[in-house]
């Protein structure tokens, strides 16, 4: 940050630390700046690379708003019955799908949520989901908004694939810099700014939180990086 | 019974009887006169190539002609956009967009691919003429491109030609199967444990391998009922570095203790008068391709010698209790009714497999023009660029997704590899493995394009479009 002596440089520096400067911050100016520099959102999924240990133990962060009608105590209800009534098939699919270490369900404000960790192509994965227990998760993504658009599942395939795709989290890069490669590249613009002082919270970072409100920050911890779920079932003995 | 007529004969036959073969890359140069000529190419007429079918009724033609169109060709027809969108995302991306996935990476990336395929929003139609010779190629061609002004040829004419006894570059036999499919009369009648598959597999509009799943076929139904698509590859292969590695390979074999359980029958059994030493680059290269070289007899069935014994078949095995390597190229690419970890995906990424050689035969006994490049111009067909031909790609032929005791390493024979980490392992009678390492890419991609291949009703539908 610049460290100017004078009485201005000062007022600016404090700037952001004032709780009236931060209001009219969050609602006027970045409404403007988003305004008048409209920033698309980023893919979510994880980022796709060639090498093998990085095609291992992705991560899938899937939020999913519920319908308006159901984001309501009773609503939240209705997806909790959905993934109770289902979770014994929900899992028997996973299982026969392969390539999934984990996977979970969470309901959090009005989302229901599914959080996995899995092999592979993204796309591979979510397309054997279908083909294994479409059917099943069906009745979950009936409750939430948009979602009548891909079902039946089984019919919509690829459609399906890429509202899951949608609704995943996009994975913001380990290295904070590489966050702004990801926006210029998916501007069509393949020359690194250069403007990289992430002190200085760039208006470029703070437009991308808001058209990405949600974010999966970095890539995760993983205890033993680099080995399949049916690498590791096979190595403790229990079959794959 | 299903109307072959409608559907472009490169598709369900092998065209065997016609050794050559020719794509031209070519660009939309005039939208309304290309309507015009594929209108003539369905229907007969104006002296433009026919659209060779799959029903050939009494007569075999004398030459064949197929077309494939890109994303891109068909928006240079003037395709509505409520018709382009309904094609899936794989297809209007392009190859180009999808390198990564199909490990097109280093020398293969496609910035680095030749004309014409360095720039893709030129290639519009990728046109193939099969023949018996060139001089029926040459006719084709001029026909196909008479008036010079419809369509712009990029680039050169690729040119293919098969080899003796259906080999391949490396040395292998290529043609021996195909997937058969539901309800399509199977001339060569060889004989396969592997269930026939859905029509689905290979054309839109049918049920797929996955029951009750439906791949989206593109709008109007004219237009993508009956069509399928294309992954259309130029493969270099590094025929002497294959070589060398087969070289390196078998010394390193020799200093191993358990050597001799990879020749139990000595080496004659491998090739009457081979040393050691040369037995062995056979064993290393049968291991890789899970065939023999010359003989292309699955090492599922005969692992230790190159020869089928009576009552083997060269089609009909499978993999489970085998000892084909668990990442043998033919294992990797389709592990039949072979345990694989994702469990409904067995047979659901079988793919035909068009495919001729380019470049002259290497012989490495007397190794003439080494640095000339050879190849394979390689088709892969299926109704599904995604489920199939990516899918196998970028889990099964790299990563080695299917089996953990070869994940992490890539296809051996056409994997993205890097010699600084590539491993391959080879089966021992006693069941332990002797760990290979230092393989480099042996196959490299020249080019390449991602192609709908439309029926002949889409043909006409096209033809016939008024935007």
């Amino acid at each position: 940050m610049p460290n100017g002596g004078s009485w201005f440089d000062q007022f600016v520096n404090e700037l952001p630390k004032k709780p009236w400067f931060k209001r009219v911050g969050a609602w006027i100016l970045v409404p403007i700046w988003a305004w008048r520099t409209p920033v698309k959102p980023l893919r979510g999924g994880p980022r796709p690379s060639i090498q093998p240990a990085d095609n291992l133990q992705s991560m899938m962060n899937l939020i999913m708003p519920l319908k308006r009608e159901n984001k309501s105590p009773i609503g939240r209800a209705k997806a909790a019955l959905a993934i109770a009534e289902n979770k014994d098939q929900i899992f028997a699919g996973l299982d026969n799908v392969g390539t999934v270490h984990f996977a979970r369900f969470v309901i959090v404000n009005d989302n229901i949520c599914m959080f996995s960790v899995y092999d592979g192509d993204f796309s591979n994965y979510i397309r054997d989901f279908i083909a294994t227990i479409g059917g099943v998760f069906d009745a979950v993504v009936a409750l939430v908004e948009g979602g009548d658009d891909v079902l039946p599942s089984a019919h919509k395939v690829e459609a399906f694939i890429e509202w899951i795709r949608r609704h995943d989290l996009y994975q913001v890069p380990d290295t904070a810099t590489d966050f702004l490669r990801d926006q210029e590249a998916l501007n069509g613009d393949n020359a690194a700014s250069g403007n990289d002082d992430l002190s200085l919270l760039p208006r470029k970072l703070i437009l991308q939180l808001r058209a990405n409100a949600n974010v999966s920050l970095g890539s995760g911890y993983r205890a033993y990086p680099g080995y399949s779920a049916a690498q590791v079932r096979e190595r403790l003995g229990i079959g794959w | 019974m299903f109307n072959f007529a409608d559907v472009q004969g490169n598709i369900v036959r092998g065209y065997r009887g016609k050794p050559r073969v020719r794509h031209l890359v070519l660009e939309i140069a005039d939208r309304i006169a290309a309507r015009r000529w594929l209108a003539a190419c369905a229907s007969g007429g104006d002296n433009v190539p026919q659209i060779t079918t799959g029903d050939w009724g009494a007569d075999k033609p004398v030459t064949c002609f197929n077309i494939g169109l890109t994303y891109e060709g068909l928006r240079a027809l003037g395709t509505p956009d409520s018709s382009l969108e309904t094609f899936p995302n794989e297809f209007i991306e392009g190859m180009h967009a999808r390198a990564l996935k199909l490990g097109d990476v280093g020398e293969s990336a496609p910035e680095n691919w030749p004309a014409p395929f360095k720039d893709p929003k030129r290639i519009h139609l990728v046109a193939t003429i099969y023949a018996s010779d060139i001089a029926q190629l040459n006719q084709v061609q001029d026909q196909a491109l008479a008036d010079g002004r419809t369509l712009r040829l990029l680039g050169g004419a690729l040119d293919g030609c098969s080899f003796p006894d259906d080999l391949v570059h490396f040395g292998y036999r290529d043609n021996l199967t195909q997937p058969r499919f539901a309800g399509v009369h199977d001339a060569e009648r060889y004989a396969d444990g592997q269930p026939k598959a859905p029509l689905g597999t290979v054309l839109l509009g049918h049920p797929t391998n996955f029951e009750g799943l439906e791949w989206r076929v593109p709008e109007p139904e004219q237009l993508g009922h009956n069509g399928t698509f294309n992954a259309f590859r130029v493969l270099k292969q590094e025929v002497v570095a294959f070589e060398e590695f087969l070289g390196t390979a078998a010394d390193h074999l020799l200093s191993q203790a358990s050597v001799d359980e990879l020749l139990p029958l000595g080496a004659d059994a491998i090739g009457q008068g081979l040393s050691p030493r040369d037995a062995l680059r056979e064993v290393v290269a049968g291991s890789i391709c899970g065939r023999w070289r010359g003989t292309g007899t699955p090492l599922a069935l005969s692992p230790d010698r190159p020869n089928l014994l009576p009552g083997m078949s060269l089609t009909d095995f499978d993999y489970d209790s085998s000892r084909c390597p668990y990442g043998a190229h033919i294992r990797r690419c389709n592990p039949r009714g072979g345990q694989i970890v994702q469990r409904v995906a067995n047979n659901s990424r079988r793919l035909v497999r068009r495919g001729m050689p380019y470049g002259p035969l290497y012989d490495p006994a007397n190794p003439r023009d080494p640095e000339l490049e050879r190849g394979l111009l390689s088709n892969f067909i299926g109704a599904n660029l995604g489920a199939q031909f990516e899918a196998m790609s970028c889990d099964w032929l790299n990563l080695g997704l299917q089996d953990p005791r070869i994940t992490g390493s890539n296809d051996p024979m056409l994997g993205a590899n890097d010699f600084k980490t590539s491993w391959f392992d080879l089966p021992l009678r006693s069941g332990r493995t002797i760990r290979l390492r230092g393989l480099p890419r042996f196959v490299q991609t020249r080019g390449g394009a991602y192609t709908f291949l439309p029926s002949l009703s889409a043909i006409r539908f096209l033809g016939s479009l008024m935007m």
